[in-house]
């Protein structure tokens, strides 16, 4: 089911709930339809790049905190979220939808809760400070929910810097509260003020939108172009997409920056682009990889973007030199990583249990053929992955 | 500069404004009009106008025609300007922006006062508003352009009318925020302004990087086209033929892009193609023949993976199934056009180049059939408004060529045998 239909099912069914409180007197209409505007921002994640999708959905809870009691909070965040994560395309799986209610729960309760405790606090006087003050409280709770569940599962706190779209679902958030509810009565626009003031929001959503959709675009034509060596034939199939996992999860282990992450996955996936370039060899013999290797750097270095890569990919063939033996050379560490996983997936070709074998092939080597810190970053990362059987 | 004064002097007439007031918003719309981010169609978004708009609701009450004259004076603050002294367009812009927000205050003003008492009744009020200030500012730019450039003021105001709608939700936020300004204070500026100005932010990231992409794919594919010498600058030029097809076309900006990448990207496949068979003076036997025929089965399993790519791509799987030409994708029948089009007017090692008048005579003849019509009729319509001329005789680099072509031959793109013959030249 496409966003569209599922936001006009939501919103009919939020209108025909709102009717249905006016017409029988059971309370106020709003509530169905802020429940609906809960269930519908849930689907507009804001997803900057280094940070953990951010729902907008938590600004509509706050709108809701000062216009409702307890058990209509409880009911219309308890109702929505249930049917938010049942209809919102992913996560897939049921235990891991059971998970994110869970946390949806938990983030809607710390909304009213922190609220309250500022409001609490004090002696109950609305003044702008403390309802602003309140209201920021009530929008930083869940955020900071949110993150613990990220650093719990998957091991990463977003930076200060990528911090940009939880500032602006702040300050909505709150912009939105204070226009449906006022300050002491004073400002009160109803859902006009919600409903207009989420603009800016949605524009956040949208340009966030379209940057990822760039990046996602241009990561698939790089990975694209990388396997074009193997749709002609020269390379055997899978090889540059394995050969870029294993190379990235060496770079993990070795510590290597997340930019130069980046590089190395584009130069591994690039790394016999250069293929394509050279001559066909004669029957049976195999193309130079030096000469590969050249030609790819040339081509990639080309473009300012694409030059780190290209340096990655120029050291790839070189020998490792160890500390002390002469001046490094530019991407060393990263060519080295890129020259251990090609040669490992040349040996295994792709076969697991040759994985074993292919460790103990590779150390035979003469000591200046393969970096050694490379060679145990491999040991580490197959033996993490039950690759390799422990011999005693 | 005469109406603007006069204007001023009519609405000093009056109780003047809050200095905070005016100070906090009309330094907030300067810096609005200072920060507008350029769309891809050349078009300008800036938060400016809400503020005027809001002014007019703030000032309601006391000044309420100097008020919003004076915020929208500011939005005319435009620093480029100011640095590069051209003292005239400032004045200008801050001039038409302030006599469009006295004018919006003036319709305001009239609205009855219980109407505007109600959310939804001033957000009514906030639509005539909105299309004073438009009409106001679009009447006095044209004017303008057309006593400066000395051109006619229906040509300059047919090329000014934009018909912009997205300027009534921003004037119905800018009514709110004067709502909400005037009922709790200042302080709900920095709520409303920070997530313009994040979204901003990331719209520009957005652009930049979009930009940089285009720019490395671009020095990508020509590096690899380099492998096939004989085609030099095929990929560009067919590039840029679409976008010159597109804009003729008008297409929306985003499916310009989509044309952009899918015509840098349709000869991908030939990658695969070992260089002796691509670079191979004279014919082609058999089986050199099919593995050059390969490529466009490989072009679709790398376009394949590219996902917005991929409303185009299966049709290019489809071209050699002869689907009909109505249900291929519009990107797909430019790229055809272009593509044959730059395939005849080059030299190639199985044909010398044709004249730019045999060319277009093929296009037409098969438009139809083999080619969609209007896109034929786009591309010569371009090219002859431009005065640009390719082909025999205008070829800006020919490859050296161990064999030289013959001047007959057969035509790229499933054109079939060619010859330069002068029945086929049709006037």
């Amino acid at each position: 089911m496409s966003r569209t239909r599922r936001i006009v099912l939501v919103a009919g069914a939020g209108a025909l709930i709102a009717a249905a409180l006016e017409a029988f007197s059971w309370g106020s209409p709003d509530l169905a339809i802020l429940g609906a505007a809960l269930v519908v921002s849930e689907l507009f994640e804001l997803r900057p790049m280094g940070r953990a999708p951010l729902p907008i959905s938590f600004a509509v809870a706050v709108v809701l905190v000062p216009a409702s009691t307890p058990t209509e909070y409880a009911l219309v965040v308890g109702i929505g979220y249930l049917v938010a994560v049942a209809i919102r395309p992913e996560p897939s799986g049921l235990w891991e939808r059971t998970l994110l209610l869970a946390e949806r729960i938990a983030e809607g309760y710390v909304i009213r809760a922190a609220y309250r405790l500022v409001v609490d606090a004090t002696e109950h006087t609305e003044t702008r400070a403390l309802v602003l003050g309140a209201l920021a409280a009530a929008v930083i709770a869940p955020v900071i929910v949110a993150d613990i569940v990220t650093a719990v599962r998957e091991h990463r706190v977003a930076s200060a810097r990528v911090r940009g779209a939880d500032l602006a679902l702040v300050t909505s958030a709150m912009l939105m509260a204070v226009g449906y509810a006022g300050i002491d009565g004073e400002g009160r626009l109803g859902l006009w003020g919600p409903l207009l003031f989420s603009i800016p929001l949605l524009a956040a959503w949208y340009s966030f939108e379209l940057l990822a959709s760039t990046r996602r675009g241009f990561r698939q034509t790089v990975s694209a172009l990388g396997t074009a060596p193997e749709l002609g034939g020269l390379v055997r199939a899978g090889h540059v997409e394995r050969v870029a996992e294993l190379a990235v999860a060496l770079g993990v282990e070795l510590e290597v920056n997340a930019a130069d992450l980046e590089h190395l996955e584009t130069a591994a996936l690039l790394h016999h682009l250069g293929s394509v370039c050279l001559d066909e060899p004669a029957p049976g013999t195999p193309l130079d990889p030096i000469e590969v290797a050249r030609s790819g750097a040339a081509m990639l270095r080309a473009s300012p973007a694409l030059a780190p890569a290209g340096d990655i990919v120029a050291a790839e063939p070189s020998l490792h030199r160890p500390p002390g033996t002469g001046a490094p050379l530019p991407a060393a560490l990263e060519g080295q990583i890129l020259k251990v996983a090609s040669a490992f997936d040349e040996l295994t070709e792709g076969q697991d249990e040759h994985a074993a074998w292919a460790v103990e092939a590779l150390y035979t080597g003469p000591g200046y053929v393969y970096d050694g810190r490379v060679l145990g970053a491999l040991e580490r990362v197959l033996s993490r992955r039950g690759l390799l059987v422990s011999e005693d | 500069m005469a109406a603007l004064l006069a204007a001023a002097l009519l609405s000093l007439n009056g109780p003047a404004p809050d200095a905070t007031a005016l100070v906090i918003l009309g330094l907030l719309c300067a810096f609005a009009a200072n920060t507008s981010v350029v769309l891809p169609n050349d078009s300008a978004m800036s938060a400016s106008f809400m503020l005027a708009v809001a002014s007019i609701v703030v000032f309601h009450n006391d000044a309420q025609l100097l008020g919003p004259l004076l915020v929208g004076i500011a939005g005319g603050i435009y620093v480029p300007h100011i640095r590069e002294r051209q003292w005239q367009k400032v004045f200008f812009n801050a001039g038409s922006l302030g006599l469009a927000a006295l004018a919006a205050a003036g319709v305001y003003s009239v609205v009855p006062t219980n109407i505007l008492e109600s959310v939804p009744g001033q957000l009514a009020a906030a639509i005539p508003t909105a299309l004073t200030y438009s009409l106001v500012n679009f009447v006095l730019l044209t004017l303008a352009l057309a006593l400066h450039d000395k051109r006619p003021i229906n040509e300059v105001a047919e090329e000014l009318w934009l018909g912009d709608l997205q300027i009534y939700p921003f004037a119905l936020m800018g009514v709110l925020l004067g709502r909400l300004y005037v009922d709790v204070g200042a302080w709900i500026i920095p709520l409303f302004v920070a997530p313009i100005l994040i979204a901003r932010q990331a719209f520009a990231s957005y652009l930049a990087l979009r930009e940089a992409q285009e720019a490395t794919l671009s020095t990508l594919i020509r590096a690899l086209e380099a492998k096939d010498r004989y085609t030099a600058g095929h990929v560009e030029r067919v590039a840029r033929f679409a976008n010159l097809m597109g804009l003729e076309l008008g297409l929306r900006p985003t499916l310009l892009e989509r044309l952009r990448y899918s015509s840098l990207m349709h000869d991908i496949g030939k990658l695969v193609v070992p260089n002796q068979i691509l670079n191979k003076p004279g014919r082609l036997t058999e089986a050199e023949f099919a593995r050059m025929r390969d490529h466009e089965r490989v072009s679709v399993a790398l376009l394949r993976q590219i996902d917005f790519l991929s409303p185009v791509v299966p049709s290019l799987e489809a071209e050699e199934k002869h689907v009909p030409l109505h249900s291929m994708p519009l990107e797909t029948r430019i790229i055809a056009v272009a593509d044959a089009f730059d395939a005849m007017t080059s030299t190639r090692a199985y044909r010398r180049a044709l004249t730019q008048e045999v060319a277009f005579a093929e296009l037409r003849d098969k438009a139809g059939t083999q080619f969609d019509p209007s896109c034929v009729h786009a591309l010569i319509a371009v090219l002859e408004r431009r005065g640009e001329h390719y082909g025999a005789g205008h070829e800006t680099h020919v490859a050296d060529f161990a064999v030289p072509p013959p001047v007959v031959g057969t035509g790229s793109a499933g054109l079939g045998d060619l010859a330069i013959e002068d029945q086929k030249v049709r006037p």
